[in-house]
């Protein structure tokens, strides 16, 4: 069943006094459930802009993008921001945890946005950072972390209200290279125990090493889709 | 955990915070302060009317307060006071008025003699409590007097002294004794000092030649506020040949003052709030866009466009509370002792009193706790500071995720 749909996606960027920069050149892009996939590419080639279309963060200028079958075109700010709450998690290059909350709070705000309860939102969280190997972290407040234990944090508030996609934007660019080996492996694990689909936009080799699809963007262009195992 | 995240936000710049807060607490202590003290001043100026000899309301025949005759009286006063409905607590002193010359050895003036029962007398006119030489008169004494120290200085009397006094009486005829100085009061009023008379009534008729009347009758009141109310049901009660103006008729001057100064202090609580204010907004301005990017977090993860006003909100709403209880902590209890000490002595500088509006105003100011007047100051603070948040959220809250976190 197809999380993502990416239907002939233009996207460009108009700054005032200057020429529309082209980000995207109509790409066509479907991703399956349970996919482990990687937008590679040199910088610029559009992968972060194809990342935040299908994470509902921008709209695209011309085609159709849809999650879970749904056509993201015409819906409101809040629709947007529902979908992305209840079906779409988020790993950012630099982390991005909320530094005044800690560990588990930040895992519990998404949870907190879908209304679960406390008691249930802290059983949820213990479970997820403990399938993380972060259970100790809980009560850490991001300042008090290393780069590689706040980026575990990040991808256990991404997975734990259970979305229909993961979208990782560089993931391991802030990490040492140990620490990066450490997490990709570790969300490959949940993906293959808990069919959680990713989607990373990388130009890490490890990254590209361990991802089971490889989707190449130069220029705004897919040139390549590469799925490993001969699928 | 939208206030925890909100109350954690705060710190994050500390010393933002705290002047922040200094701002706001110290411009809400400075409004109800200052609201404190020219509610104060109008209470004293309002509520002390006798340091001029004046009521809250007066009662007389109708045209006396016009040209105050000697023959315009009241006739039967003891049965018209029994009849008219007078606030148990109020104050009520019945006076014969009379204007006289009084003279001695050494000079003559115009004075205004009061002959009045001294022990009602005293409960509304305070010089008659500040008798600083001899003593007050006595209710059976109807050879004696007490005159301010003006007069006394202007006359060269001190107690013992002869005073010779004249007055035109009712029937065109003259009519003239002599009285022994008792005591001398000191009046802030330099007015009264210098031409008030006090003798009792019989005597203040037996000299004007008039029968059993006053032409007074002034009402104080423990609320100067049911002014209005109690000179209505007086009217009503005593019938068409009464009146009874109110200290807002008699001196109207006051009365516009008191709605001036209402009026000031709402413009300085507006424009300390909105200086306070512009400062709050520039910082709470400072403090959203230099967040942007994690906002724009927020947003990735599903927080709605008003999840993030609202925590935006949530940070202001604790700015504003801190900022309150700063305020009001600093100058609800200054308010509040003000009520019972002089919080101001100008007396020394500028006199004892000052005249103002017909009445007479002491230079050492009091203040007048107004609990109504600093919740509303507070909630002022509530809504400026809100004010001052909400923009900025609402300006984040518009832009699209992407840009929020394109934002460094």
């Amino acid at each position: 069943m197809a999380v993502v749909q990416v239907s002939q996606v233009v996207k460009e960027y108009h700054d005032r006094g200057s020429a529309p920069v082209v980000a995207l050149r109509g790409v066509d892009l479907t991703v399956e459930a349970g996919e482990f996939m990687a937008l590679a590419g040199p910088s610029g080639s559009g992968k972060t802009t194809l990342l935040n279309l299908i994470g509902a963060l921008d709209s695209p200028s011309q085609g159709q993008v849809r999650i879970d079958g749904r056509d993201l075109a015409g819906l409101s700010p809040v629709q947007l921001a529902d979908l992305r709450r209840d079906r779409i998690g988020f790993v950012f290059q630099s982390y991005n945890l909320v530094p005044v909350l800690t560990a588990a709070e930040n895992a519990e705000y998404v949870l907190q946005l879908r209304g679960v309860p406390k008691a249930e939102r802290r059983k949820i969280v213990a479970e997820v950072f403990a399938a993380l190997g972060i259970g100790e972290l809980m009560d850490a407040r991001p300042p008090q972390m290393s780069g590689g234990q706040q980026q575990r944090v990040a991808v256990a508030r991404a997975i734990v209200a259970a979305p229909a996609v993961v979208l990782a934007d560089e993931p391991t660019a802030n990490l040492d290279q140990a620490s990066g080996r450490a997490l990709i492996e570790r969300m490959h694990q949940l993906n293959h125990e808990r069919g959680i689909t990713f989607v990373f936009s990388t130009h890490d080799p490890m990254v590209l090493e361990q991802a089971e699809r490889v989707v190449h963007l130069v220029d705004g262009k897919i040139a390549s889709d590469v799925r490993k195992g001969g699928a | 955990m939208l206030l925890r995240l909100g109350w954690r936000n705060l710190w994050r710049n500390r010393r933002r915070t705290l002047i922040n807060l200094a701002s706001a607490g110290l411009g809400l202590a400075l409004v109800v302060f200052y609201g404190g003290l020219l509610g104060g001043i109008v209470a004293d100026a309002k509520q002390e009317l006798d340091d001029a000899a004046l009521g809250h309301v007066e009662i007389a025949a109708k045209g006396w307060h016009a040209r105050r005759l000697l023959a315009t009286s009241l006739q039967n006063p003891d049965e018209l006071l029994k009849k008219l409905p007078l606030p148990a607590d109020a104050e009520v002193s019945a006076r014969v008025v009379v204007r006289a010359l009084a003279s001695s050895a050494h000079g003559a003036q115009g004075v205004l003699l009061h002959g009045v029962d001294p022990a009602a007398e005293r409960k509304v006119a305070a010089y008659l409590r500040d008798v600083r030489q001899g003593r007050e008169l006595d209710p059976a004494d109807d050879r004696g007097v007490v005159v301010g120290d003006g007069l006394a200085e202007r006359l060269s009397l001190s107690v013992g002294s002869k005073l010779r006094l004249t007055a035109q009486q009712a029937d065109g005829e003259v009519g003239a004794d002599v009285f022994r100085v008792r005591g001398i009061f000191h009046s802030i009023a330099p007015a009264i000092g210098k031409g008030h008379v006090i003798m009792t009534q019989s005597a203040a008729r037996k000299l004007a030649g008039l029968p059993a009347v006053v032409h007074q009758v002034v009402v104080q009141l423990a609320d100067a506020n049911q002014a209005d109310a109690v000179a209505a049901a007086v009217v009503q009660a005593a019938g068409a040949g009464v009146e009874a103006p109110t200290w807002g008729e008699l001196l109207p001057i006051l009365k516009s003052m008191d709605g001036l100064i209402g009026l000031i202090q709402w413009l300085i609580g507006v424009f300390v709030n909105v200086v306070v204010g512009l400062g709050i907004l520039n910082t709470m301005l400072m403090s959203v866009l230099e967040r942007t990017h994690e906002l724009g977090v927020l947003q990735a993860l599903g927080t709605r466009p008003r999840g993030v006003v609202a925590l935006i909100a949530a940070e202001s709403f604790w700015i504003a509370t801190l900022a309150v209880a700063l305020g009001l902590g600093l100058a609800l209890p200054l308010v509040a002792w003000g009520e019972q000490h002089v919080l101001l002595d100008f007396s020394q500088a500028m006199g004892e009193g000052m005249e103002i509006g017909g009445t007479s105003l002491r230079m050492a100011f009091h203040t007048r706790l107004s609990i109504g007047g600093a919740l509303q100051s507070a909630a002022l603070v509530y809504a400026m500071t809100l004010a001052a948040g909400l923009w900025p959220a609402w300006r984040v809250s518009r832009l699209p995720p992407a840009t929020a976190l394109r934002s460094v």
